[in-house]
């Protein structure tokens, strides 16, 4: 299976696993929220659909845990693993090409002193106590040719541009834990205690009295004589 | 059109009813058929979009010569389209040939489960076929599923209110505030098919949700109609049974809904359509509880369910003034 496939694989089984729960779960959101405008009897046939301790729907619906956890699935497991490598090895090469062809030069000075905790930064590859602080070597100005640059290819080429790879990097680290999605027995259980302690209170008790007693209508006090 | 446009402008046209989901399918056949068609390498990838568009919009307006020209470019271009797939579903439907459409919309269900379209239209299917109870049954099935689809609610209402079966309506009607807590017509119609169920409950539920309506939207003239005629109708049947001081606040209510109304005639329009208004001297002349609403209360519990249906369009008809 090519990585494309896969991800297809895992996006169709994402969707179908997502559309009704979070369905339900958007609506009983919606009932905590607003469930106050409407009647009290409808608020709790409402929440005894969800609810109901024997036929509500966060009890009835289990959902098998559809998203395996890739760490507990062994081809899944190497799958990843040998994604990871074909990735891993050619960067692992060509960094050591970098170290081997640059090391042992001093390249460039500083116009100004620097103290001795730059020599790290400034001069890897290069042992020397004796040197000044100021001299940079080749494989650290390659370094910060590398990482400088970033910021130079965003000035011209715009956000987002396929030159920044370290993007790219960023989403490869993290995208083994964005893989798994939440489980929806968790995310019902947390709705249905939610849910059962919200009382209702309704807020159009009384509307009538308050807007014939003391609401007064703004266009009475401004726009009366406005046509005048 | 006085001008001919150029075919930027007539592409611009398109794109923006493309994004608002206007459906002015006169309009974008006539901008394809005088100005796009002779531009459509100008449109670059856009095109197939268009074509898409323009190929809905001819169904809309029968042209099926049109729309089969448009389906066979895009059919061309993507044989394996879904989406291709759903415009002839619906070419079939503009042929009034729904068997064949249900036969295609079912294909793609098979494939893709979770495709809202394709549901919705064999829905609209069997609302094509007048079988009002099958379309009720599907989308029955198919909010089940997509709970959160308000457009759907507020069909299935339409749906039962042409069954006359309100209490279903209004859980839909209560779905749709639920969605929207700050859309004043939400209660408003809630507040109406209330109106038209007409036990004291539901008087009093349409009394309340017309307040909160016109709280929300004051200009609402509909609500201020209805919270009158709600407050007077109870007014009235409050005096049989007694219970002073609910009928009293009833009587306030529907006098000050009356004085709205009456405000509203007088600085909305000129005066000489004031003059010729006759709704502000009726208001007067009812505005003592009783007279006008006693049409409805003497009645009131002989209706059946046709006078109801009729009742319910009489008040629409008022209110829609």
């Amino acid at each position: 299976m090519t990585k494309d496939e896969m991800t297809k694989v895992e996006l169709g089984k994402g969707r179908n696993y997502i559309w009704p729960n979070s369905h339900a779960l958007i609506r009983s959101r919606l009932l905590r929220e607003n469930g106050k405008y409407i009647p009290q009897k409808s608020f709790l046939m409402r929440k005894n659909f969800f609810n109901d301790s024997k036929e509500g729907y966060f009890k009835r619906e289990k959902r098998e845990t559809a998203a395996k956890n890739p760490m507990t699935d062994p081809s899944m497991m190497t799958d990843m693993l040998k994604g990871n490598v074909t990735n891993v090895l050619p960067m692992i090469v060509i960094g050591g090409w970098i170290n081997w062809a640059f090391s042992g030069f001093l390249t460039t000075k500083v116009p100004f002193p620097l103290t001795l905790r730059f020599k790290p930064m400034l001069q890897r590859g290069i042992e020397l106590n004796s040197l000044d602080a100021s001299w940079v070597s080749s494989v650290s100005w390659y370094f910060l040719n590398v990482f400088g640059i970033r910021s130079m290819y965003t000035l011209i080429l715009g956000q987002d541009n396929a030159a920044d790879q370290t993007k790219a990097m960023q989403e490869q680290m993290s995208g083994a834990g964005m893989m798994t999605p939440p489980d929806p027995n968790k995310a019902f259980k947390a709705e249905w205690e939610a849910l059962e302690i919200v009382q209702h209170n309704w807020v159009i008790q009384g509307v009538e009295d308050e807007l014939v007693d003391s609401h007064i209508q703004p266009e009475t006090i401004y726009i009366k004589n406005k046509y005048a | 059109m006085a001008r001919r446009l150029n075919w930027e402008g007539s592409r611009d046209c398109l794109r923006r009813l493309r994004e608002d989901h206007v459906r002015d399918s006169e309009l974008v056949v006539r901008l394809w058929e005088e100005c796009l068609m002779n531009y459509r390498e100008k449109l670059g990838d856009e095109l197939w979009t268009v074509y898409e568009q323009v190929c809905i919009a001819a169904l809309d307006c029968q042209r099926l010569d049109l729309s089969e020209i448009c389906l066979e470019l895009l059919h061309n271009k993507f044989p394996d389209s879904v989406r291709v797939k759903r415009l002839l579903g619906m070419r079939y439907e503009a042929e009034k040939k729904f068997v064949k459409a249900e036969e295609v919309y079912q294909s793609i269900i098979d494939k893709d489960e979770s495709n809202m379209f394709v549901r919705k239209r064999l829905v609209t299917i069997a609302k094509e076929q007048n079988d009002v109870t099958k379309a009720i049954d599907l989308l029955n099935k198919y909010l089940e599923q997509f709970m959160t689809d308000f457009e759907g609610w507020l069909e299935l209402c339409d749906l039962y209110l042409s069954q006359l079966d309100y209490s279903k309506a209004s859980y839909c009607m209560e779905e749709l505030i639920m969605s929207n807590p700050h859309n004043h017509l939400f209660y408003q119609k809630f507040a109406e098919i209330k109106y038209t169920m007409g036990d004291a409950e539901s008087m009093a539920m349409a009394r309340s949700y017309y307040a909160q309506a016109i709280k929300l939207n004051p200009k609402n003239v509909r609500a201020l109609y209805g919270l009158f005629l709600s407050s007077s109708n109870l007014a009235v049947t409050a005096s049989k049974g007694g219970g002073g001081k609910e009928k009293q606040n009833n009587i306030k209510n529907a006098a000050w809904a009356a004085q709205q109304l009456n405000e509203r005639y007088q600085t909305d329009q000129p005066k000489e359509m004031t003059e010729e208004t006759r709704v502000v001297e009726a208001i007067e002349k009812n505005k003592h509880p009783g007279s006008i609403s006693d049409y409805f209360t003497e009645k009131g519990d002989e209706f059946t369910r046709e006078e109801r249906c009729q009742h319910y369009q009489m008040i629409t008809c008022l209110l829609w003034q």
